[in-house]
């Protein structure tokens, strides 16, 4: 990939975070005002209205949002309303947390697909096909957060092996690893298992097969290299959706991941944290399909020529 | 063999991986005590305790007031000050404690309390004391001498004690530029650190002028999810956990505690149909209480007939509870609609998701129960903000007929705090303008005594019989999962304070 690509990529980018940054502006803005969130239910008229001022909000909305373009512009994010302090200070405590649960489900979710999909390709129309089919549906198809109640159910309630919730050493990850790993797993299953057998019946394994090449290295290494191509892609949509954070499962294992952050910023119309996460969360999508611009080149070389 | 050694492998790696939960979920050290919330707190300030979220983190443990309220009268009782009376129509006198130090090392004196007052006060900070308890009255505070305090108001304030027992005292040190995160107050607890996100850890301070707690650690965390909050008590994570689903708190470690709070629709009796008073009492004749009570609401709420329950100062317990009677609520709204009234309008039902456990469900219930009675009602469920805009002034004048799920607490244990706002003209919560309720309450509210209780029954029997603008559900309770391990009884309070100086191992 050149750098020009880089940078023209770079500059689309940008334009496009300038769109986005502008609709969640107003988009947010729409949800309401927070101004009757914070304050008792008791406060007066006059007080409100003295909050309203104080933040802004008595302006006309093309006045609010210059200020707000301008402060954009200098990476100023704002204050959080709601945990009274810089919102990109808060966002960049929860994002490293999020980004490393999502890369762990989906790393595991890729291997763990790879392997079981390959498996079902081999023995395609097999009683292993057809078990492996059933469980990536299953698992594709299951809602995070029932999967989430039922592992603290059975994990930490019955079996009392894990922790029900919270946030520290490698026991905390598990349950909330498992919960999202189950979809991308699911999805990622079916595809590799669909684009191995269509790469097990070309024309080049045929022809590898008839030169005498072993199964093995045709199945893992010819037919898969090629069969990959579906997986990569895929797994980078979700590892874009995995930027955001896994939300509801953040929620319920009290995991402080930027999903848990936005759920929360939009719920208590903290405006600052919803725009500083959306933005972190942007930047964060646009590097992952860098990544895997490079690595889909780097797996098939005619995308280089391109 | 070699499928031995994986096997083998695997094990050593599992017992590995689960080491660590097994030390989770050990007894808890005697000295320890973890307790689960719904939501983190939005702020650690002393003049921030007029919501629960804060107040249960500060009140009583980290800082402290003047004086506390009894939860088993409401009456007022010691805290840091000793006594208090009152001088003239508009000034008190308190009495400090000479022995108390601020987790800082400043000493708590009469100027520490006049600073801390206007502080809470301060519009600029809009500290929630400030704006819901104090709202109305100046208070200018004065110091005789290091233990003896003036309090004085701009106009009567008959019952200035129980408003203090509100008023948190944070150190002099206490910036006044903004709120604070790590407040320094003069109670049983100190904090030892709130990591965003995850939790808020206190302390037991050496120098505490009260009995020294049992508890020496407590750790306050939040869960969003009911089932989550109680299974951890199950499993040792937590001792306590607060506000459990009916349907998840089903065992014996499960309390169920009134929690002050009164379940209730308000009626928009400004618009029609709803303007018409036949209709309003259709509305309550067609609601089968005792249906709802030990299935969507759980079994120990009381059917309420007014806003506030038993404990608060003004309750009359002489309202009759509206009765199940939809054959006489039909024969109300026939001969509201003989006399022209559209009674065939369609009415919304604003609820707000999450007001209380199954909030969603028991106005589904109350739905179907109007439309078996002849009323086209629709439900809408809102989240908090878009509830807030419909329970706060100014309405849109084009508005539907609308009754509104809500919940009113009173743990200040006086009518005063619930009266004006929701049911004076001027309340900015009010669907009701009444010349005579609005005399009565503002009598009510200057009186002291008997005279005081008489005004405030009296208000309330208007708002249930005579103006009947409300529909009253229940007088609400709160489930608390109590470890076997902890002694630990939930009070009245208990929705406001986490009383951690009453909590020991067994």
């Amino acid at each position: 990939m050149s750098f020009t690509y880089f940078l023209k990529r770079a500059a689309f980018a940008a334009l496009a975070l300038a769109a986005l940054m502008t609709s969640a502006f107003f988009l947010v803005r729409l949800t309401g005002d927070p101004v009757n969130l914070y304050l008792p239910v008791d406060a007066s008229d006059a007080a409100r209205e003295a909050m309203r001022v104080r933040l802004g909000l008595d302006r006309s909305l093309p006045w609010q949002f210059l200020d707000w373009a301008g402060d954009m512009l200098s990476l100023d994010f704002g204050t959080s309303l709601w945990h009274n302090r810089p919102a990109m200070d808060v966002v960049l405590e929860a994002l490293p947390n999020t980004l490393a649960l999502g890369a762990i489900a989906l790393t595991l979710a890729f291997i763990a697909a790879v392997v079981i999909g390959s498996i079902a390709a081999v023995n395609a129309g097999g009683w292993i096909d057809r078990a492996v089919n059933v469980l990536s549906q299953a698992a594709a198809s299951v809602p995070d957060f029932w999967l989430g109640l039922m592992g603290v159910l059975l994990f930490a309630v019955t079996l009392r092996i894990l922790p029900t919730s919270g946030f520290g050493g490698p026991i905390y990850w598990i349950l909330p690893v498992a919960c999202l790993f189950a979809r991308p797993f699911g999805t990622l299953v079916q595809i590799v298992r669909g684009s191995m057998i269509e790469a097990l019946n070309a024309t080049f394994v045929r022809t590898a097969r008839a030169k005498g090449a072993r199964g093995g290295r045709v199945t893992f290494v010819h037919a898969l290299r090629n069969a990959l191509l579906p997986a990569v892609t895929v797994t980078g949509d979700l590892a874009a959706q995995f930027a955001g954070g896994g939300g509801v499962v953040e929620v319920v294992f009290g995991f402080p991941g930027i999903g848990k952050l936005l759920i929360d910023g939009i719920l208590k119309r903290d405006f600052a944290i919803v725009q500083a996460s959306i933005f972190a969360v942007a930047v964060v999508i646009f590097c992952i399909n860098i990544l895997v611009d490079m690595l889909y080149a780097s797996i098939d070389p005619r995308v280089r020529v391109e | 063999m070699k499928k031995m050694k994986g096997i083998g492998a695997l094990s050593i790696g599992l017992a590995f991986l689960l080491a660590p939960g097994s030390a989770i979920h050990a007894d808890a050290a005697s000295d320890k005590l973890t307790v689960v919330v719904t939501d983190e707190p939005k702020s650690l300030d002393p003049c921030d305790t007029d919501l629960s979220g804060n107040s249960r983190i500060l009140h009583n443990n980290i800082t402290e007031a003047l004086v506390n309220l009894s939860p088993a009268d409401g009456s007022v009782v010691p805290s840091l000050a000793t006594g208090w009376r009152q001088l003239d129509q508009l000034t008190w006198e308190f009495k400090l404690r000479d022995d108390v130090t601020f987790h800082d090392g400043k000493a708590f004196d009469a100027s520490a309390v006049v600073a801390a007052l206007k502080r809470a006060q301060d519009p600029a900070l809009a500290c929630e004391v400030g704006l819901a308890t104090l709202k109305g009255v100046k208070f200018n505070a004065e110091a005789v001498n290091p233990t003896t305090l003036l309090i004085k108001t701009d106009i009567v304030e008959p019952i200035l004690p129980n408003k203090m027992s509100a008023v948190d005292i944070g150190s002099p040190a206490t910036p006044n530029d903004g709120k604070s995160r790590s407040p320094a107050g003069t109670g049983p607890y100190k904090l030892a650190a709130w990591t965003p996100g995850q939790s808020v850890d206190l302390v037991a301070y050496d120098g505490y002028w009260g009995d020294k707690p049992a508890i020496k650690n407590a750790t306050i965390i939040w869960r969003a999810e009911s089932a989550v909050r109680a299974a951890m008590v199950a499993t040792g994570e937590a001792q306590i956990a607060y506000e459990i689903a009916p349907q998840d708190g089903t065992t014996e470690q499960d309390h169920a505690f009134p929690n002050a709070e009164t379940s209730l629709l308000r009626i928009d009796a400004e618009i029609p149909p709803l303007n018409d008073k036949r209709v309003r009492e259709a509305l309550n004749l067609a609601i089968d209480r005792d249906g709802l009570v030990g299935t969507i609401f759980h079994q120990d709420a009381q059917k309420a007939m007014q806003a506030v329950p038993p404990s608060v100062f003004g309750f009359n317990p002489d309202i009759p509870i509206w009765t199940y009677d939809p054959e006489k609520a039909k024969s109300l709204l026939a001969a509201a609609k003989a006399d022209g009234v559209p009674v065939d309008k369609e009415i919304v039902i604003y609820g707000r998701i999450g007001i209380y456990p199954n909030s969603s469900e028991s106005l589904e219930a109350i739905q179907a129960m109007l439309a078996d009675t002849g009323f086209n009602a629709r439900l809408e469920m809102l989240e908090t903000s878009p509830w807030l805009k419909k329970l706060l002034k100014p309405w849109d004048k084009e508005r539907q007929p609308s009754i509104l799920q809500t919940q009113i607490d009173n743990t200040e244990g006086d009518a005063v705090f619930t009266l004006p706002n929701r049911f004076t003209t001027d309340g900015n919560q009010s669907t009701i303008a009444d010349t005579r309720l609005d005399t009565l309450i503002a009598g009510a509210s200057k009186a002291t005594g008997d005279e005081r209780k008489k005004l405030f029954e009296e208000a309330f029997s208007y708002i249930a019989v005579d103006a009947v603008n409300i529909v009253p559900l229940f007088h609400m309770v709160t489930i608390a999962r109590v470890a076997e391990t902890v002694t630990y009884t939930p009070d009245v309070q208990a929705g406001n304070e986490i009383k951690l100086k009453s909590i020991s191992y067994r």
